[in-house]
């Protein structure tokens, strides 16, 4: 890649929305996209001055010491780990170390749904001259799809479904009236959307005061089968779900971390 | 007091602007919480958006069956509306802003709803 072409993706990155949780931590992996560690790879390649990044997943946390473009070392992991790579400079002349730091990061995260990561002072670590391994040579010794570290951020509406799709029995996502992807037994919703979505619509707006550019309906245990029924709307994009009743909060959070 | 019910609900929850008990069979709200400064004409809509959405009458809104619970996320608002489980034209309308932690604040307005229904 050029350096205008990855200037131009630095660019594109951070104009892009930020993606905050509650706590004000920056999410950086929602539904497993990217894949945590390609996610951890992007912010170290994002941190030029020398910065601690802790993310955290699920419970657990990784403390990273990054400069320069370069991920320097794990300074600690929670929960404690007795892992020897913890606290060592990353070196390609010691590729067990580079190896043992992507076992951990796999072992600690590779499977997490959602991460997030504050960027804080950094902290003793190493010695100066230590530079570590960057993050695009990393991404090619742990074969890290580099195609996924440079994608651009993906429209509302599909970040939406990607980021939920592990609590989405079926989806039928339609733009413009065109049927543009459908996943799980969609069939039902297809029905749906032919006898009962425009009438449904047509007196929804009726009670609404002013025009929503952005809705999520969700219907508690629409469905027989006891799955719950939600229709997304966003810039004539109309997405019906069939989901998991036990989801409903993490839906929500989403939504209105993508659309709010 | 009913009132005391909603105006409970809403002190708990910093994001709750508003919370209404109606009727869906005569698809009336009957009680707003106290500091509620909604005019008539957004009450009504509240409430025919709750009958759309858990289906009066018992003709759902999409799908197969009414709802118990119903929600309309926008960008500046969570409206969430209950039906009671042993009443079922007794309902809760609430409108919240959008931060809510939504299944903390449904837990806790089914709960507010079953003791007014049940006249606790």
């Amino acid at each position: 890649m050029s350096e205008l072409n990855a200037l131009a993706q630095k660019l594109a990155v951070l104009s892009a929305r930020e993606v905050m949780d509650e706590t004000g931590a920056r999410m950086i992996s929602e539904g497993g996209s990217p894949s945590p560690v390609a996610a951890i790879l992007r912010e170290v390649d994002d941190t030029v001055l020398e910065r601690c990044l802790a993310f955290r997943c699920g419970g657990k946390s990784i403390r990273i010491i990054a400069a320069g473009r370069r991920m320097r070392g794990i300074l600690s992991v929670s929960p404690k780990s007795d892992a020897d790579v913890i606290g060592q400079v990353l070196s390609r002349e010691d590729p067990d170390v580079v190896q043992a730091a992507h076992d951990l990061l796999e072992e600690l995260c590779g499977k997490a749904e959602n991460m997030t990561v504050r960027s804080l002072p950094s902290e003793p670590f190493g010695n100066s001259g230590e530079r570590g391994v960057s993050a695009l040579g990393l991404a090619e010794l742990w074969d890290v799809a580099l195609a996924e570290m440079d994608s651009t951020p993906k429209p509302p509406m599909e970040q939406f479904l990607t980021v939920n799709a592990p609590a989405f029995s079926s989806v039928l996502h339609i733009c413009d009236g065109e049927i543009v992807a459908k996943e799980g037994d969609f069939a039902a919703l297809q029905a749906i959307w032919s006898t009962q979505v425009e009438a449904f619509r047509e007196a929804h707006k009726k009670t609404l005061r002013g025009e929503e550019a952005a809705q999520l309906i969700c219907l508690d245990g629409a469905f027989d089968d006891g799955n719950s029924a939600a229709l997304a709307l966003y810039d004539g994009h109309v997405a019906l779900i069939a989901y998991e009743a036990e989801r409903f909060g993490a839906m929500q959070a989403s939504w209105q971390r993508i659309f709010a | 007091m009913v009132v005391d019910e909603l105006d409970a609900l809403r002190e708990k929850f910093e994001g709750c602007t508003a919370v209404a008990f109606a009727d869906l069979s005569t698809k009336m709200i009957l009680v707003t919480d106290s500091s509620s400064n909604l005019r008539r004409e957004a009450l009504d809509a509240l409430c025919e958006e709750a009958a759309l959405l858990l289906g009066a009458n018992g003709k759902p809104a999409l799908a197969d069956k009414p709802s118990g619970m119903a929600s309309v996320a926008s960008t500046s608002q969570l409206r969430v509306f209950l039906r009671a489980e042993n009443e079922p034209n007794d309902v809760l309308c609430c409108i919240c802003g959008p931060k809510m932690d939504a299944d903390r604040f449904v837990a806790d307005a089914c709960a507010c709803l079953d003791r007014i229904s049940s006249g606790e």
